[in-house]
């Protein structure tokens, strides 16, 4: 066991972060807010011209063939400030869906164009009324003129506004909650019969609620195996949110750091408001909560790398933390803050909100407690 | 990164689960819960029984009479001795854990030769005199005075709060040599043999109804001046170098996991509305979250270990375990009790339980202590604060 960086880990540590710092920025959070995408495409592009859109995609696509850990390092700096751009919803979600059970002809179609910046992939898969289940799915795909036709409606879709293609779950057999009987389907922004209603997150990130009525769809634009989507979106899912945790950590440390400068430069009572017991205690409290989350998330991280047989239980217990602990250090964070906390002015404010958003995305800490439970065998 | 286990790592893993198994006594096993309250003779007896096979001190190497494991070793083999319900030895976190280390550092090759070997074999036990009654977690108010005579040291005052003083061969303490001076500087770190005429000990009954501590009362003490650890007037650094490591031994890692089990046991056990309590759904997620949290700190403990070298001070770090563990040590026991519902009153094993009633409540009440001593958590989170973070101090 080994939780140790490497200088090549380390090296593109310096590199990301450099590029949030000189490309981002809170202010440019702030003129995005009300932007109907939340983010920028020239910004995308210029990642994609660094390799990041293939970081963990193979070489024969374009890609750079890297381990998993190079995603921890890029999503903790991404974290770290907030930066916007959809690379977990195109990258780890629709790229990773297509590489792990696509044919060769949609590979070799959307994982190039995905490196070179070019196109947008998200995944569709979260129903009102089933929470964060992924086998929940009302959604039907009956079979029509040789192909299908696909029904039904899908809730916060991850960067879905920006999208130009979609995976979609629908029931091609069994019924709403099964397991089984759950088929992938790619369907382009355009198709006939998609609707697309913006729902933007309380941190002016974009998502959608996606319509289908009467989709066509034939059977190569099946991704995996027809009734068997359901194990390979939940490991597509687990790397996501491995990923999603990363930049919980990242969240976290920016937030304890903002708020230890701060409790440092205010001074009230003649002296820095950070040498009061009251409010040293509770930043250390966010240190530890930071520690923690931080070392439960290389266990994850490792774990997928090595594709251990516990990967799963180390995916939700990584989510477990990171989504009680982010909450936590930042709702702390705004108090230390005071009064500043609550504007609009203060940077702090982006991180809380963050925190809900990534608390809720891919489960609440309840969910994946329930999954560690199962898995540890009560 | 790495997570998973080589193959001679899972041989070996079965190895330590395997011996553990069939080596850790039932009176032992029937203890742990109870932390601090475990009987000296066992806890002497245990030590021997773990130096016979050569793994008393994982991370020493073995010239030394220690294991020589490497640091994955030593994450499986403390794994797998804790969840073997063998108890982690108090004897054993003062000697090897604490002053070794410290020696190493600061000893002379004189002290390094005359007092680890016996420290390894378990032959001595020592106990540590920090504390008194009015030095608690102002550590550096001490008063017990030392004032050297020619090639001894006279030393007299009281110390308190030291475990098993009443047990103990020797004892390392921390004594005034100076008071012109700050309070920090002015304290020197002395070895005292407790059979030198002149010592005095009155255990103190605990919560527990045990003596687990004791006062010692020294009048006119002669110490030679060869057992002074360091240079004289010079003992705060020394002490602050311990306190770090015994904040890293304090830290309950094998107890967290050894009650965690103890918790689904009695879970298991319980029957709730016809089913065993632990299918209750707000049960299982009360297990489940202290189970993400240990693992958490688990591998924080893990990450913070790897960077440590034998001999180096474990640095503020410790803390924020120490603060961490402690506090979700009480968490798990406090479920623990939940878990076994109006039998969490008793103070006395019922029949059909076997021992879970007491080692429950035993546990419970004892693991009170994990906040206090040590240094509080109070404490720490002010060292977490201004020695990691780097806010302003007072």
């Amino acid at each position: 066991m080994d939780f140790e960086l490497t200088s090549e880990h380390l090296l593109f540590r310096e590199s990301v972060a450099s590029f949030v710092k000189k490309e981002h920025s809170f202010n440019r959070l702030r003129a995005l807010k009300d932007d109907p995408w939340g983010y920028s495409k020239d910004v995308w592009k210029k990642m994609a011209e660094l390799g990041w859109m293939g970081l963990i995609y193979p070489e024969e696509y374009g890609g750079l063939g890297l381990d998993f850990t190079f995603v921890m390092v890029l999503l903790e700096e991404f974290g770290r400030g907030l930066l916007p751009e959809p690379w977990i919803s195109t990258v780890l979600l629709g790229g990773n869906l297509v590489l792990a059970g696509g044919m060769e002809a949609q590979k070799e179609e959307i994982i190039p164009a995905i490196v070179a910046g070019d196109l947008f992939v998200t995944a569709a898969y979260l129903e009102d009324g089933g929470r964060y289940d992924l086998n929940f799915c009302a959604t039907s795909a009956r079979q029509k003129n040789g192909g299908f036709s696909l029904s039904g409606r899908k809730i916060f879709v991850l960067d879905g506004c920006s999208a130009d293609r979609f995976i979609v779950t629908a029931r091609t057999s069994g019924a709403t909650s099964d397991t089984d009987g759950l088929t992938l389907f790619i369907i382009p922004r355009g198709a006939s019969g998609v609707e697309i209603t913006p729902l933007k997150t309380m941190d002016g990130r974009n998502t959608c609620i996606l319509d289908l009525k009467d989709v066509s769809v034939s059977e190569s634009d099946i991704v995996g195996k027809k009734d068997s989507g359901y194990p390979l979106l939940a490991d597509i899912i687990d790397q996501a949110t491995t990923g999603v945790c990363a930049e919980m950590v990242g969240g976290m440390d920016a937030s304890l750091e903002m708020t230890v400068r701060y409790l440092s430069e205010r001074v009230q009572f003649g002296k820095p408001i950070g040498s009061f017991q009251a409010l040293q205690h509770k930043a250390a409290d966010m240190f530890i909560q930071k520690e923690l989350a931080s070392s439960v998330v290389c266990y994850a991280v490792a774990s997928i790398d090595e594709k251990t047989e516990e990967r799963t239980l180390a995916v939700s217990t990584a989510k477990a933390k990171c989504s009680s602990a982010y909450p936590e250090v930042t709702k702390t964070a705004i108090q230390l803050f005071g009064a500043m906390g609550f504007t609009n002015e203060a940077d702090i404010g982006f991180f809380l909100k963050r925190a809900k958003v990534t608390e809720v995305l891919f489960g609440d800490a309840d969910h994946h407690l329930a999954r560690v439970a199962a898995m540890k065998g009560y | 990164m790495k997570v998973s286990y080589s193959q001679d790592e899972q041989r070996f893993q079965e190895e330590v689960r395997k011996w553990f198994g069939e080596n850790t006594p039932a009176e032992i096993r029937d203890q742990t819960l109870g932390g601090s309250t475990l009987d000296p003779d066992l806890q002497v007896k245990w030590h021997q029984t773990l130096f016979e096979k050569g793994w008393i001190a994982p991370e020493f190497p073995r010239e030394m009479g220690g294991a020589g494991f490497s640091e994955t070793e030593q994450f499986i083999f403390n794994y797998g001795y804790s969840l073997s319900g063998a108890p982690r030895l108090k004897t054993k976190g003062l000697s090897l854990g604490m002053l070794t280390p410290l020696l190493l550092q600061f000893g002379t090759k004189e002290q390094q030769e005359h007092f680890i070997p016996d420290m390894i074999s378990g032959k001595t036990v020592w106990c540590q005199g920090f504390s008194e009654p009015e030095a608690g977690s102002d550590l550096a108010s001490l008063k017990t005075k030392a004032s050297l005579e020619g090639e001894e040291f006279i030393v007299n005052g009281q110390k308190t709060w030291i475990s098993m003083a009443d047990y103990a061969d020797w004892m390392f303490m921390l004594v005034r040599t100076d008071s012109s001076g700050k309070k920090q500087e002015g304290i020197s770190f002395l070895l005292v043999d407790m059979k030198s005429p002149g010592i005095t000990i009155r255990a103190i009954e605990a919560l527990t109804d045990h003596k687990p501590f004791c006062e010692v009362f020294f009048d006119n003490v002669r110490v030679p001046k060869k057992n002074l650890v360091g240079k004289i007037n010079e003992g705060w650094k020394i002490a602050g170098t311990l306190l770090e490591h015994e904040r890293l031994n304090a830290f309950p890692i094998g107890e967290l996991l050894y009650a965690i089990e103890t918790v689904r046991k009695n879970a298991e056990k319980t029957r709730y509305r016809g089913k065993p309590l632990l299918q209750d759904e707000v049960f299982r997620r009360k297990l489940a979250t202290l189970e993400v949290d240990c693992d958490s700190l688990l591998y924080t403990f893990f990450r913070i270990l790897s960077q440590l070298k034998i001999g180096a001070a474990p640095g503020p770090g410790a803390s924020f375990l120490k603060i961490y563990g402690g506090e979700l040590y009480q968490r798990v026991l406090d479920l623990n009790l939940e878990a076994i519902g109006p039998y969490a009153q008793s103070w006395y094993n019922i029949e059909e339980l076997g021992n879970a009633v007491h080692q429950a409540t035993m546990g419970w009440i004892n693991s009170r202590s994990l906040t206090t001593w040590g240094g509080s958590s109070e404490i720490q989170r002010t060292i977490v604060a201004t020695r990691i973070l780097n806010l302003p101090r007072k």
